[in-house]
């Protein structure tokens, strides 16, 4: 038998060559990789997304964690400002595709529908001892954080926006109103509007209030106080079923619109939006108007010759049948499902849920902190009389029940709480009370339809 | 008759011995162009499709396309149930939608031709009125909804101010945002925005009409108005009605201005202005009724399909300049 000669390229002699090459080169990969790793070792990248909570969130969250991450070397946080308009469907689709943030800012309402979506990591039981089981916040605001008729906890709460009353003292002074008065009852209400609707102020007419109409994202938010202190509510209470139908909210409807009837709410007001409206309330237009503490800061960055500075003032929302409860929101911080680094990212929230970090939150920003103590810290009450009577409004604070649902069932009630608002304006259909119950009647309607998917 | 050495072929051989063979190349060419048209067109259809027979919303949403297939219940419900809020307004918003697009399509071809006449003739400064002429296309219609959104305040906005108080055309200040005026209010700027590019397009086919026909005419006696009819619109017409059946399809799927206009609420801009764009976006995403979206835009995909084929059947001899 002849030989076969073996040639240097034979597969056969070269096979194990190269195996055993693949090998080293594979071991010296894997030691390299695990002497990088030993020289960073904790080395961890935290990806946040937040809200434009301040006028420069970009720089402000990172200073406000800077403490957290001096007590944690080899960690860093890559906050993403999102905004209002298109950080929902920026979250959902990461809460769809399980690609996400490690934590996030949550408004109070998105909230319970990203749960219900698998998107957010419940606390454990461990967690929830360390922020005191939710004690030491607003009990409204916690109730945010979970899914109504549901005990998990999916968050931690972390500013808040309270509503109230912000009227002019130079406007109301004038009118002879007193404003321990005018905010005691409904009537007390109307007539003091009545009273200083047209008043002459620093050579400028001022109209009695403003709120905006269809064009608004607040159109819920706006009414609801009123609902509820005429005793009504915005859903059932199972939140299977929407109560906007009931003589309550109808009553509380009625009077509502019918400020603007009476011309007490210029009609030109009603093709506006909040954020103009309190623009023009801050350069002296209206006596009253519906806010949240962020105003506050409007205020203060007015020029300083504008005569709202030094004659402003809040109240609580007039005093309805049942009350004189106040809309009570905010955003919440969660830890996201898809995060890699649950542990770190906790850290992070509870860290952010603290009193002192509330606090410097609360005065760069002037939203109210969630946290009771930080609210009723002097550091926050004694920075203008308005932030402590703020924290006493917030009492009476109430918010939506922590539905999954809320998101459509809100669009559903601003499409057509916004068409409340045309029919007041005086344009087209003349407004009635039956014209206002058909109008609710088919907002229940399509509300209910909406509901019924979600039981 | 044969000659010796010479071999003669049948013509009937000929095309048998010289059989063209496949080229790939053309198709090689092509390929890219096709393959983009599939990922970036056909895939989407196939799987939005899908969507539309699938119960996908807020619920299911995680479970995307395995979300519970349900047949043609989305259909059902778009169409026919009164109580669905995606249905909710749509007879309206369809009704707005056919007369927006009638008046915005016949207003901006009417202007768009009118100034491309007005232009077709030698002054100077016409390249100069050209461009400034230019200028609303060029503004965004995100753009134009924000603008036209101030624009169109009762007592702040330009539009009363000029009429009334500059032309005293009105004796009072009406809404435009409020009531049956918003239609007004969102077809006048997707008019003003849509004519100049018209404009630029008729004028680019006016000057392709030979002068010799318009002289001929002139010699013969034919008055402006006789040109106009027998000569200018015979040979604009192939890009009339190209150009009609393009601001058709534009002015039924319009959005952008609507939701600037009135976007900051619910977009809901009230019964006289909302257009189906608008409100399927709205009632879809809002409400995460994403399934009945994508039956209701199928719907609407195969109405256009329809108007699209019956249009290029009834002008196929125009277009093609056949007439």
């Amino acid at each position: 038998m002849i030989p076969i000669p073996r040639l240097p390229h034979d597969p056969r002699r070269a096979r194990p060559h190269r195996r055993g090459g693949r090998v080293r080169r594979r071991v010296a990969a894997l030691a390299l990789a695990l002497a990088g790793a030993a020289g960073t070792a904790g080395a961890v990248e935290l990806t946040m997304w937040v809200m434009p909570v301040t006028n420069n969130a970009q720089h402000d969250i990172p200073a406000l964690i800077a403490p957290w991450l001096a007590q944690h070397p080899g960690t860093t946080v890559r906050v993403t400002v999102l905004d209002w308009e298109s950080g929902w469907n920026k979250i959902t689709a990461a809460a769809a595709s399980r690609r996400g943030p490690d934590l996030l800012e949550l408004g109070s309402t998105w909230m319970p529908a990203i749960a219900a979506m698998g998107g957010l990591e419940p606390l454990s039981a461990a967690q929830l001892a360390e922020v005191g089981n939710g004690a030491p916040y607003y009990a409204p605001l916690w109730k945010t954080t979970q899914v109504f008729g549901h005990a998990a906890v999916y968050g931690v709460p972390w500013y808040a926006d309270v509503r109230a009353a912000f009227y002019r003292t130079d406007v109301f002074r004038q009118a002879g109103v007193d404003p321990a008065q005018a905010f005691a009852s409904w009537d007390a209400f109307h007539a003091a509007l009545k009273k200083i609707n047209g008043q002459v102020v620093a050579g400028k007419r001022v109209a009695a209030l403003a709120y905006a109409g269809k064009n608004d994202w607040n159109v819920v938010h706006n009414l609801a106080p009123w609902i509820w202190n005429a005793g009504g509510d915005v859903l059932s209470a199972d939140a299977k079923h929407s109560a906007l139908g009931s003589p309550q909210a109808l009553r509380a409807i009625e009077f509502y619109s019918s400020l603007a009837v009476e011309g007490l709410v210029p009609s030109n007001a009603l093709e506006k939006d909040s954020d103009i409206l309190e623009g023009a309330w801050v350069g002296g237009d209206y006596g009253v108007i519906f806010s949240g503490p962020w105003l506050m800061r409007r205020i203060f960055e007015a020029p300083a010759d504008a005569v709202v500075r030094n004659h402003f003032d809040v109240a609580p929302y007039p005093a309805g049948p049942a009350g004189h409860a106040t809309f009570f929101g905010g955003s919440n911080l969660a830890i996201f499902k898809g995060s890699r680094h649950k542990a770190e990212a906790w850290s992070l929230v509870r860290y952010l849920g603290g009193k002192a970090p509330q606090l410097q939150l609360a005065l760069l920003s002037s939203m109210m902190p969630a946290r009771i103590d930080a609210a009723n810290d002097p550091a926050w009450t004694s920075r203008h009389p308005v932030y402590g009577r703020l924290t006493a409004i917030a009492a009476d604070g109430r918010a939506y029940p922590a539905i999954p649902a809320w998101g459509p069932l809100e669009a559903v009630y601003t499409k057509h709480l916004g068409q409340v608002a045309e029919l007041s304006s005086g344009v087209g259909e003349p407004w009635s009370v039956p014209a206002l119950k058909a109008l609710i009647a088919t907002t229940v309607i399509e509300a209910d339809k909406v509901l019924e998917e979600a039981n | 008759m044969t000659t010796p050495g010479l071999t003669v072929t049948t013509a009937a051989a000929g095309p048998r011995r010289r059989r063209r063979r496949f080229d790939a190349f053309p198709y090689l060419l092509l390929a890219p162009a096709a393959l983009m048209m599939v990922v970036v067109n056909l895939v989407p259809i196939v799987q939005g499709f899908r969507m539309s027979l699938l119960k996908l919303n807020q619920y299911t949403l995680s479970q995307f396309m395995d979300a519970p297939f349900i047949g043609l219940r989305n259909y059902r419900g778009v169409l026919l149930d009164p109580d669905n809020p995606v249905h909710a307004g749509m007879l309206g918003a369809l009704r707005n939608t056919a007369l927006y697009s009638l008046l915005v399509t016949a207003c901006a071809v009417a202007l768009g031709l009118g100034v491309a006449l007005l232009l077709n003739r030698d002054f100077s400064g016409k390249a100069a009125a050209r461009t400034l002429l230019m200028l609303p296309w060029v503004v965004p219609t995100y753009v134009v909804g924000t603008l036209w959104g101030f624009m169109w305040q009762r007592d702040e906005g330009i539009v009363n101010h000029v009429l009334v108080d500059v032309l005293h055309l009105m004796d009072h200040k009406p809404f435009w945002l409020i009531g049956s005026n918003t239609f007004f209010a969102i077809v006048i700027p997707t008019i003003w925005r849509a004519w100049p590019v018209l404009m630029l397009i008729f004028l680019a086919a006016l000057q392709a009409v030979p002068e010799e026909l318009y002289e001929a005419a002139r010699l013969d006696g034919a008055n402006a108005w006789q040109r106009f009819r027998n000569i200018t619109l015979p040979a604009l017409k192939p890009v009339i009605v190209i150009q009609v059946m393009f601001q058709i399809i534009d002015n039924i799927y319009s959005y952008n201005i609507v939701a600037m206009m009135f976007g900051k609420g619910a977009g809901y801009p009230g019964e006289w202005g909302d257009l189906l764009m608008p409100l399927l976006t709205r009632q879809s995403f809002s409400y995460w009724r994403f399934g009945e979206g994508a039956a209701v835009s199928f719907v609407m995909m195969a109405v256009m399909l329809v108007f699209v084929a019956v249009w290029m059947r009834t002008f196929r001899r125009s277009m093609t300049d056949e007439a």
